[in-house]
């Protein structure tokens, strides 16, 4: 489906409609609070307008706000994505240790969290490292490699 | 791991932006691995040395001082 929206549209298009599902929340919510909702579309479109002008900047960030990002610039949100994911286990693992220590009712999200960044990172190494490792030569198996002039 | 690609480009009086759009890459891309702070992957290296009608291990060299300046 992205593929049908232009590149530079893309990143703002994904923001502008997580910062509306997001403000639908909490009109759909009620109460007292239903003015944030007002406040979350008015963030989201000042953010998706920052965000749509920052994909034109030559700059690595708006390559890859921009969606045109080259190898480099993929390689940089690759890593800040697997740094955020890394923080996310260490600060859920934290999180449920403490609320264990305290016999605290609050440590079932750490511990959600905490599931999901385990079975992301085992997942990868599904996806992305026994998949790719193809079947072994001859050589590799540990038996003795044979040559094409022996008896 | 020491590169030509600066060298190669002001040889042929091409700018960094130029040269970026030349290989299809940014023009921050361009300036890192100039700098050596980037390693280009295989593909882009042999974009890079075919682009200065050079071969890889003309381009880049992993342990090279002497041999560029000869």
């Amino acid at each position: 489906m992205m593929t049908f929206i232009p590149p530079r549209l893309r990143k703002p298009a994904v923001y502008a409609l997580a910062g509306v599902l997001f403000a639908a929340a909490w009109l759909v919510r009620g109460g007292p609070l239903w003015w944030v909702s007002i406040m979350a579309v008015t963030g989201t479109a000042a953010g998706t307008v920052r965000l749509y002008r920052l994909g034109g900047t030559d700059t690595d960030e708006g390559a890859r706000a921009g969606s045109r990002a080259d190898e480099r610039q993929q390689l940089i949100g690759l890593r800040s994505r697997a740094l955020a994911c890394n923080l996310a286990a260490v600060a859920s693992f934290i999180g449920l240790t403490a609320a264990i220590a305290v016999r605290g009712t609050w440590g079932w999200p750490f511990l959600v969290t905490f599931l999901i960044t385990g079975y992301g990172y085992l997942l990868g190494l599904g996806n992305y490292g026994v998949a790719e490792e193809g079947t072994p030569d001859d050589a590799d198996t540990g038996r003795p490699a044979r040559s094409p002039v022996s008896s | 791991m020491r590169n030509r690609v600066r060298e190669q480009r002001r040889q042929r009086g091409l700018s960094q932006a130029e040269l970026a759009a030349a290989l299809g890459v940014s023009r921050q891309t361009v300036i890192s691995v100039e700098s050596g702070r980037y390693l280009p992957s295989l593909p882009l290296a042999f974009t890079i040395a075919r682009f200065f009608d050079l071969t890889v291990d003309k381009m880049f060299d992993p342990d090279d001082e002497e041999e560029a300046g000869a």
